[in-house]
């Protein structure tokens, strides 16, 4: 197994490497890049990244493991990202999380055999207003009730 | 660079201007307690256990990211550092397993030492809310990581990183998971890796050639010179003699030398005691029979005066005592003296920083006494005396003597010599430096000096 960035993202690449005084710096970005590129990061775009990045493997490993936006286990089609923090647990997220763990038949961390759907749970989502949040991809569902939850969850099987 | 005063405890000392208050502290054997600061590493400032008071400081500050400046006044063992100092180490041991029994590092941790002196006697941590973690992880090279025991100084990542430039290992993940690891199927792969089990202050880093083998204090430490190759790094030879057994080297530590190795060696050097007790020579042997040391010589002796085109093979691996004992001799039996050292290049094991291509200790004292390296002779030689030379077997002869530390010696004479662990003597680098070797193991075997004056005495 190998990884390659395709041309769109080599293109990119080279945009942003004349806008830094190092080609270290690109980490954060080509890791972004790679994961979504692929939904995930593989060991393989690690190398690929230190490769670029003219740094050890290591170096590029340790970042991605720093920060928990960074994927790297493959993930389900819908990657639910309930928010756990106080305005959410307040208002009965963790009703919410039974529900989406009785409904979908998995612990938070874990995908679905069908790999459609992976939970986690994660911090403020900023939108506390409108609590419980979570993310769905790129999306917010907003005001989540058990029952909400459930319906949201069968419309996209 | 400008000196300047400073006021430590109540005391004045002189130090550099900008130099590192740390150094200073532990230049004049100041007591001051740190984890992650090394000499040869540099300052991280992560461990923050070198809290010292600075007149005009509102907090304590951390000694290794302090620069001396002229007048500065320091309090190192006020109470309010030491609880300072308590608090710090209350947070560094608040998961760790507290194992010494079965930690190899128990003797000479630094956890153990500063607890004695700070230490939050009373815990307020219950075990059983301890946050466990792995244990014995094998990170390659010999190398075993407790990540229970870790308290996250970095050396052995900076060391990694810094001094050996290959970059294996990093903390990965943060907070409380934070810990040290390789890549995932990778593994910590250096000729210089086993440094982390020293740099390591705690029993994180563990070698495998020593796990469990013996308690730390039990061990006598002897200063000696590496002899694997001929940069002549400073070692310690650490050794126990347990009831009724013989006296082992149990591990090979490196010596701080600035002018020679640091404070680092390479594993090779490291792991070459295995082959100073393995297959040794014990007896004299005369056509592989067991001989007194009294016939011995006496055989040795009629071998050499009925001979006349003698050759004597030296080891460059020998002490310069040894070497001019040897020159000597040759000079009064009238043999020719060599030392080829083409067996001793490896371009393969050299590098650019510790390792030197020839794999021999005393290759200057070779060069100094002018002894032949090439040799090629036409003519037949009547005797072959060779001093543990390894290319021994190379050359041909009607007769042959060897004095010989390792078994399997096909000479018809076999004398048995200590090996360089077993006497003390001195060796020249390839740097010029002349450095003594002192005598770890006790052996019954006589050495090149003893055979040589004696023999002196029998021929006479």
């Amino acid at each position: 197994m190998s990884f390659n960035f395709n041309d769109d993202n080599l293109e990119k690449i080279e945009l942003l490497k004349s806008k830094y005084p190092k080609v270290q710096a690109l980490s954060l970005p080509l890791l972004w890049m790679a994961q979504y590129q692929d939904g995930f990061i593989s060991l393989e775009a690690i190398q690929e990244i230190a490769k670029i990045c003219e740094t050890p493997m290591m170096e590029i490993y340790k970042v991605s493991t720093f920060y928990s936006m960074f994927n790297l286990q493959k993930l389900g089609k819908y990657h639910i990202q309930l928010c756990k923090t106080l305005s959410c647990k307040l208002c009965n997220k963790d009703d919410v999380l039974k529900s989406i763990q009785n409904e979908l038949n998995i612990q938070v961390g874990e995908s679905t055999s069908d790999g459609l759907f992976t939970l986690s749970q994660v911090e403020c989502l900023g939108s506390c207003g409108t609590s419980p949040v979570m993310q769905l991809n790129e999306t917010y569902y907003e005001n989540l009730t058990p029952i909400s939850i459930v319906e949201i969850l069968k419309a996209l099987k | 660079m400008s000196l300047v005063t400073v006021n430590i405890d109540d005391k004045s000392y002189e130090a550099k201007e900008n130099s590192l208050l740390i150094d200073l502290l532990i230049l004049h054997d100041i007591k001051v307690p740190y984890f992650c600061y090394h000499e040869s590493l540099g300052a991280d400032g992560n461990c923050r256990m070198c809290m010292v008071e600075i007149e005009g400081k509102k907090r304590p500050q951390i000694a290794c990211d302090t620069f001396v400046s002229d007048g500065m006044s320091i309090q190192t063992a006020s109470e309010k550092i030491s609880s300072v100092r308590k608090r710090i180490l209350e947070l560094e041991l608040i998961n760790h397993p507290v194992d010494c029994p079965i930690c190899d590092q128990a003797g000479e941790c630094k956890l153990q030492d500063y607890y004695m002196d700070f230490g939050l006697y009373d815990s307020n941590i219950d075990m059983k809310e301890k946050v466990h973690n792995k244990k014995h992880i094998a990170l390659g090279s010999s190398v075993i990581l407790d990540r229970e025991r870790c308290v996250l100084c970095t050396r052995c990542v900076r060391f990694t990183s810094n001094i050996t430039k290959s970059g294996e290992l990093g903390v990965i993940n943060r907070g409380d998971k934070a810990c040290i690891s390789t890549v995932p199927g990778m593994k910590l792969d250096n000729p210089y890796a086993m440094n982390v089990v020293d740099l390591c202050p705690v029993g994180a880093l563990t070698s495998k050639e020593f796990r469990f083998a013996q308690r730390v204090w039990f061990l006598k430490s002897t200063p000696s010179i590496c002899h694997g190759c001929s940069t002549g790094c400073n070692i310690f030879i650490d050794h126990n003699q347990e009831k009724y057994k013989e006296d082992k080297i149990y591990r090979i530590r490196p010596r701080k030398n600035r002018e020679v190795n640091g404070d680092f060696i390479c594993d090779y050097g490291r792991l070459s005691y295995k082959n100073l007790q393995e297959n040794r020579q014990q007896e004299l042997l005369n056509k592989s029979n067991v001989i007194s040391y009294e016939d011995a010589l006496l055989e040795l002796n009629s071998k050499i005066s009925g001979s006349k085109n003698i050759v004597i093979l030296v080891d460059a691996n020998l002490y310069n005592e040894d070497i001019a004992a040897i020159s000597n001799f040759s000079q009064k039996i009238g043999a020719k003296l060599v030392c080829p050292t083409e067996c001793y290049f490896d371009d393969s094991f050299g590098d650019d920083w510790l390792k030197s291509d020839y794999k021999c200790a005393n290759l200057q004292a070779i060069k100094n006494y002018k002894i032949d390296s090439l040799f090629s002779s036409d003519q037949q030689i009547d005797l072959l005396i060779n001093f543990n030379h390894p290319s021994f077997s190379k050359f041909s002869s009607k007769q042959s003597v060897e004095f010989s530390t390792h078994k399997g010696s096909s000479a018809e004479l076999v004398l048995a010599i200590p090996a360089y662990s077993e006497y003390s003597g001195t060796t020249i680098n390839d740097a010029n430096i002349e450095q003594y070797s002192q005598k770890a193991i006790t052996t019954d075997v006589a050495t090149i000096s003893e055979y040589l004056s004696d023999l002196s005495k029998v021929a006479l």
